[in-house]
C-alpha cells in the first residue's frame, strides 16, 4: 500500500513536470511561483540570519543592518532617477545601493564599536549630517524642492506629535518618538508637498540636512544594548519576522479593504459624492429587499398551521407531564421534539408569506442551519458503532468536496421538469408524477401502495397505544404525531378528502393528467429547494464534527447511565447531548456564517430571479454587474453586520478558553 | 490548547445482516410472541433510515454521472435510472475537451489558481502560527484573538476595494498637502491568476493560522527548551523541529485550501471574470449552465470532470481532511 502510494506520487510528479514543459500556461505559472517563493524565502531567511547575529555579534549585526537600510535608501533614490548619474546603464543600478550601503554601514559600525556617550554623540550627529549633506547635494536640479513653509511646519508638527504619542503609548520618553516622527514629517512636507524642480541647491540641502540632524540626535540618545537587551531585541525582531508577513496579508487583503468598503458604502454609485446612509436606507425601503405586505398570508400557509398544531401538542403534553412529574420542559422530554419542529415550521410558514432579499437570507439561515445540524446529528448517532459506518459517513460527507457550482448543476438535474405530456427525467418530478398516478389510478400497484400505508398506520397506532399504556402519554407523542401524518396522507391518498396526492390535475370533465412542480421557479418554495442543495453539502460537515464529539463522550458516563437503567434515548438526551452542547454551538455558528454569505447556489440556479434573491448575490450584481459601488458596499457591510454577533461570540469563547 | 482528534472512523464488528442484533430500541422490552417480531422490526428502523439517507445522498451525484455518458436525446427522453448499456457513449467527454468548449484549458487554469494559492499561504501561516505559539512578546494573545476573529469575516466585505486595487493600484491622498502618495503601484493584475493567489492567501490567513497554531502550540514544551539551551535560534527550531513535526497539520490545511480554491467561484468570478483565457472550471460550467439549456447535454460531463479532481483528493486524503475540519472547529 505504502509503495503503491509512493509510486502514484512519483508518476504524478513526473506527469506534472512533463506538463509543465508542454503547457505554456503551467510553465509561466510555475516559473512565477518559483521566483516569487524563492525571492520571499531569500528575504525571510536573510532577515532571520541577520537577527541571528544580535545575541553574539552585535557589531556585525549593526553593520549589516545599517548597510541594508542604506542600500534601500540608495535603491529608492537612484532607482527613481532622483539622483545625479542615475538611469545611465547597468552601472548606475549598482552605484546607488552600494554607496548607500557603504555610508550607512560605516555609521552603524562607528556606533556599534563606541560606548563612550560623547563620542557616540559626535559619530551619530556627524555621520547623519554627512549622509544628509551628500544626499542633498546629489539630488538632480529637477528635483530641488521649493519650500512651502505652512506645509513643512504642519507636516513636521503632525509627525512629531504622532511619534511622541506612539512613544508614550510604549512608555518611552516622548522626545525620541517626536524626533523620528518630526524627521518623517519634515521629509513629507519638504519633498512630498513641494513643487519639485523649482527650488535651488540650497533648499535641497536644507530639506535633506534637517531630517538628518533630527535622526542624528535621535541616534545619539541610544546606547549599545547589553546582553539582556539584545535578547529582548532578538525576540521582538523574531516576532516581527515570523508574524509580520501574515499580518501584512491580513491587513492589505482583509482589514484595510473592509474599512474602505465601509467608507465606499457612504458614497454614491461612482464613489464621488457623500450620500450618508442613503445606500442603507434604499436597501430597507426597497420592496425587493423587504416586502411585508402579505404577512397575514402566513396564517393560511400549511407549514404554519402544522407548526401551530405541533406547538399545541407540545403545550398539552407539557401540561400533562407537569402534572405527572412536576417538570414540563426538560431535555429529552417528549415536548422538545414537537416544540422544536413546530417552531421551525411556524417560522417556515411565516417566511413563505413575507418576501424580499432580507427575508430570504433569514430564511436560509434558520432552515439550513437547523436542518443541517439536526440531520448531521441524526446521522452521526445512527451511524455510530454500526456496521458500514465508515462507508455511510463517506457518502454523506462527499458533497463537501464538490464545488457549490457543481452541486447546483447536480441538483438542477434532480429538479428538472419536462413537459407533462412526456416522461419526466428529473428524479423528484418523476416520483411526484408517479405518486399522482398511483393515487388517482385504480390498478394493482395503487392497491398495494395503499395497503402498505394502511399497514404502517396501523403499526404506528399500535406502538402509540402500547406506549400510552406502558409509559403514559409522554412516550406516545412522537409515534402519535407520526400516526397523524401517515393517517392524513392515507386519507388524501384514497381521496376521502381532495382528489388524491402527488403531481396530477383533474380537469372539469373528470380526466386526470400529470402535473409537474417547477422546483427552481415557483416562488416562494423555490427558496427551500435551493436550500436543500446547501443542506446536502453542509450536513456532512455537521456530521463529521458531531460524530467526533459523540465518540469523545467518556464511555464510563454512558455505561453508568445504562447500569442505572436508562434507555438508549434517555442516554442520548440526558448524557450525550449535554456533553456535546458546546460542539453543537460551534457547528451552528460556523453554519450561520457560511449561510449568510451563500452566493454560488443562487447565482448558478436562478441568479436571484423568481423571488430567490439573497444578499451576497445582490451585492455581486450591484457592485460588479451594475457598477453601483455604493450600494454593493452597503450590502457587503450588511452581510458583515449580520455575522458580527457570531464573531463576538467566537472571541468571547476564545478568551474564556485562554 | 491541544486539539484531541478522536479516531473518526470506527468499524464496528457486527455486520448489519441481522437487524435484531442492532441496538437501537429499548433493551428492557422483550415480550414474547408476535409483538417480539414487531419490536425486532422496529429496532431495525434506525439502520434502515441511515441507509435510506445514504441512498438519498448519493442519488443526485449518481444521476449526473450516468447522464454524462448519455447523448442529448437519451437525456431528454428518459430518466437516467432507465439507462440501458447500449446507449452509453463518451461523446460528451469528447465534446467538452474538444473544440466546442475547451474544458482542458480551464482545468489548467484551475490548477494554475489552486496550486499556488495552496502553497503560498501554508508557508506564511506556518511562520505566524509558530510566532504566536512560541515567541513571547507583548500583546501576543490579543493579536492572536484579533487575527482568528477574522475567521468569520465574510469575504464580500473586502471584494470591491480589492478589485479596485488590482485594477488601479492603491494611493493615498494627503488632505493638507494636496498630494497623492502611491502606496501600491498598478501592477496590471486585473483579470490575472496572480490576483486570485493574493486574494486567496489573504482570506486563508486567519483559518490557516488558527489551524496550524492549534497544532504547533500543542507540541511538547521540553523540546523547545532543550533546543534553546543548545543555543538554537528560533529560525533553526522552526526549520529543523517544528516543520517536520507539523507535516500532518500542514497536509490537513493543504487539502482544505486546495478544495476551497479549486471549488471557488466568487473570487475567481470577481478577479478574473470576463477574461476568458484565465477562467477556471467553476466559471466555465456556471456559464454553460446559464446558456438557456443550449449546452444542457454536455453539462453533466463538464460538471463531473470539474468535481472529479476534488473527489479524488477527498477520498484519497479523507483522514487529513477530516482532521483539518475537526481541528478548525472543535477545540479540545
Amino acid at each position: 500500500m505504502e509503495y503503491a502510494r509512493i509510486a502514484a506520487g512519483f508518476v504524478l510528479v513526473l506527469g506534472l513536470v512533463y506538463w509543465a514543459f508542454v503547457e505554456p500556461k503551467i510553465r509561466t505559472t510555475f516559473v512565477t511561483v518559483v521566483i516569487a517563493v524563492a525571492a520571499s524565502a531569500g528575504i525571510w531567511i536573510g532577515a532571520n540570519l541577520l537577527f541571528d547575529q544580535v545575541r553574539v555579534h552585535w557589531t556585525r549585526f549593526m553593520v549589516i543592518a545599517s548597510a541594508v537600510v542604506g542600500a534601500i535608501v540608495g535603491i529608492v533614490l537612484h532607482g527613481n532617477l532622483v539622483t545625479i548619474g542615475s538611469g545611465e546603464g547597468f552601472f548606475t543600478w549598482v552605484v546607488g545601493p552600494l554607496a548607500g550601503a557603504a555610508a550607512f554601514g560605516a555609521l552603524g559600525y562607528g556606533l556599534a564599536v563606541t560606548d563612550d556617550p560623547s563620542r557616540r554623540r559626535a559619530i551619530a550627529i556627524g555621520g547623519s549630517l554627512a549622509i544628509g549633506a551628500v544626499i542633498g547635494l546629489v539630488i538632480r536640479d529637477t528635483y530641488h524642492p521649493e519650500f512651502d513653509a505652512v506645509a513643512i511646519v504642519v507636516s513636521t508638527a503632525i509627525g512629531a506629535a504622532l511619534g511622541a504619542g506612539i512613544s508614550l503609548l510604549g512608555k518611552k520618553a516622548p522626545v525620541r518618538g517626536a524626533l523620528t516622527g518630526g524627521a518623517i514629517g519634515w521629509i513629507a512636507g519638504a519633498w512630498g508637498g513641494a513643487d519639485l524642480g523649482d527650488g535651488s541647491l540650497a533648499t535641497s540641502l536644507i530639506a535633506a540636512l534637517v531630517p538628518a540632524a533630527l535622526i542624528g540626535v535621535r541616534l545619539a540618545m541610544t546606547s549599545n544594548p547589553d546582553y539582556r537587551a539584545r535578547l529582548v531585541l532578538d525576540n521582538r525582531s523574531r516576532a516581527t519576522i515570523f508574524i509580520g508577513p501574515a499580518l501584512l496579508f491580513i491587513l492589505v487583503m482583509l482589514v484595510i479593504p473592509a474599512v474602505r468598503t465601509l467608507y465606499l458604502s457612504l458614497l454614491d454609485d461612482d464613489s464621488e459624492d457623500f450620500v450618508r446612509l442613503e445606500n442603507y436606507t434604499s436597501v430597507f425601503t426597497d420592496r425587493n429587499s423587504l416586502d411585508l405586505d402579505n404577512w397575514t398570508n402566513m396564517f393560511t400557509s400549511i407549514p404554519f398551521i402544522i407548526g401551530m398544531v405541533l406547538l399545541g401538542i407540545a403545550v398539552i403534553v407539557g401540561v400533562t407531564m407537569k402534572q405527572r412529574t412536576g417538570r414540563a420542559v426538560e431535555v429529552g422530554n417528549p415536548t422538545v421534539a414537537p416544540l422544536v419542529f413546530g417552531a421551525l415550521l411556524v417560522a417556515f410558514g411565516a417566511f413563505t408569506a413575507m418576501r424580499g432579499t432580507l427575508i430570504n437570507n433569514l430564511w436560509w439561515v434558520v432552515v439550513v442551519t437547523f436542518l443541517s445540524t439536526a440531520l448531521g446529528l441524526a446521522i452521526a448517532v445512527l451511524a455510530d458503532q454500526r456496521g458500514g459506518e465508515r462507508f455511510a459517513k463517506s457518502i454523506i460527507f462527499m458533497p463537501m468536496a464538490i464545488s457549490l457550482v457543481g452541486a447546483s448543476i447536480i441538483w438542477r438535474f434532480v429538479y428538472t421538469a419536462r413537459d407533462t405530456s412526456t416522461e419526466q427525467t428529473g428524479v423528484l418530478n418523476a416520483l411526484w408524477v408517479g405518486l399522482g398516478r398511483l393515487s388517482t389510478g385504480s390498478g394493482l400497484p395503487t392497491l398495494i401502495f395503499g395497503a402498505a400505508i394502511l399497514l404502517a398506520l396501523i403499526g404506528l397506532l399500535m406502538v402509540c397505544a402500547r406506549m400510552l399504556v406502558r409509559y403514559g402519554p409522554g412516550r406516545a407523542v412522537v409515534p402519535g404525531i407520526a400516526a397523524i401524518f401517515v393517517g392524513w396522507f392515507f386519507i388524501r391518498y384514497v381521496g376521502i378528502i381532495g382528489t388524491g396526492v402527488g403531481g396530477h390535475r383533474v380537469a372539469e370533465d373528470g380526466t386526470v393528467s400529470a402535473e409537474t412542480v417547477f422546483f427552481v421557479q415557483e416562488t416562494p418554495y423555490n427558496n427551500f429547494w435551493l436550500m436543500v442543495i446547501f443542506i446536502w453539502i453542509q450536513t456532512g460537515f455537521a456530521m463529521v464534527i458531531l460524530s467526533a464529539a459523540i465518540k469523545a463522550v467518556p464511555t464510563e458516563l454512558i455505561e453508568a447511565a445504562k447500569i442505572d437503567g436508562a434507555t438508549s434515548s434517555q442516554v442520548f438526551w440526558r448524557v450525550t447531548l449535554p456533553q456535546i452542547a458546546t460542539t453543537i454551538g460551534v457547528v451552528v455558528t460556523t453554519l450561520i456564517v457560511g449561510v449568510m454569505k451563500v452566493f454560488d447556489i443562487v447565482k448558478v440556479t436562478t441568479n436571484g430571479q423568481f423571488g430567490s434573491q439573497v444578499l451576497a448575490n445582490q451585492m455581486f450584481q450591484e457592485a460588479f454587474g451594475f457598477t453601483n459601488t455604493g450600494k454593493g458596499a452597503a450590502l457587503a457591510i450588511l452581510i458583515f453586520v449580520a455575522v458580527l454577533p457570531v464573531m463576538i461570540y467566537n472571541i468571547r469563547r476564545m478568551q474564556r478558553e485562554g | 490548547m491541544s486539539t484531541v482528534v478522536p479516531p473518526v472512523v470506527q468499524e464496528s464488528g457486527e455486520g448489519p445482516s441481522d437487524p435484531s442484533t442492532v441496538v437501537g430500541g429499548d433493551d428492557r422490552d422483550k415480550p414474547a410472541g408476535p409483538i417480539n417480531r414487531i419490536y425486532a422490526f422496529l429496532r431495525s428502523i434506525p439502520t434502515g433510515i441511515l441507509w435510506l439517507l445514504v441512498i438519498v445522498w448519493s442519488i443526485p451525484t449518481l444521476g449526473l454521472f450516468v447522464n454524462s455518458f448519455r447523448d442529448r436525446d437519451a437525456q431528454r427522453s428518459t430518466g437516467w435510472w432507465k439507462v440501458s448499456p447500449g446507449e452509453l457513449t463518451l461523446d460528451n467527454y469528447d465534446e467538452i475537451f474538444g473544440a466546442r468548449q475547451g474544458l482542458g484549458q480551464s482545468l489548467l487554469n484551475s490548477a494554475a489558481i489552486a496550486i499556488p494559492a495552496t502553497i503560498i499561504p501554508i508557508a506564511i501561516a506556518a511562520f505566524a502560527a509558530y510566532g504566536f505559539a512560541w515567541i513571547d512578546f507583548k500583546g501576543r494573545k490579543a493579536l492572536f484573538i484579533a487575527t482568528v476573529a477574522l475567521l468569520a469575516i465574510p469575504l464580500q466585505v473586502a471584494l470591491i476595494p480589492l478589485l479596485q486595487m488590482f485594477n488601479n493600484g492603491a494611493s493615498l491622498t494627503l488632505p493638507l498637502l494636496d498630494s497623492t502618495i502611491v502606496l501600491i503601484p498598478d501592477f496590471n493584475l486585473a483579470g490575472t491568476t496572480t490576483a486570485t493567489w493574493l486574494t486567496h492567501t489573504g482570506f486563508a490567513m486567519p483559518f490557516a493560522i488558527f489551524l496550524l497554531h492549534n497544532y504547533i502550540s500543542s507540541l511538547p514544551k521540553d523540546l523547545f527548551e532543550a533546543a534553546r539551551i543548545d543555543g538554537a535560534a528560533h529560525f533553526t527550531i522552526f526549520w529543523r523541529l517544528v516543520l517536520p513535526l507539523s507535516i500532518p497539520v500542514l497536509a490537513a490545511f493543504a487539502i482544505f485550501q486546495f478544495l476551497w480554491t479549486w471549488n471557488d467561484y466568487l473570487i475567481a468570478n470577481t478577479m478574473i471574470g470576463a477574461n476568458a483565457s484565465s477562467q477556471p472550471t467553476t466559471i466555465l460550467i456556471a456559464n454553460l449552465a446559464g446558456d438557456f439549456g443550449r449546452n444542457e447535454d454536455i453539462l453533466p460531463a463538464a460538471a463531473f470532470v470539474q468535481s472529479f479532481i476534488p473527489i479524488i483528493v477527498f477520498f484519497a486524503l479523507q483522514r487529513y481532511f477530516v482532521r483539518g475540519i475537526l481541528a478548525g472547529s472543535v477545540k479540545g
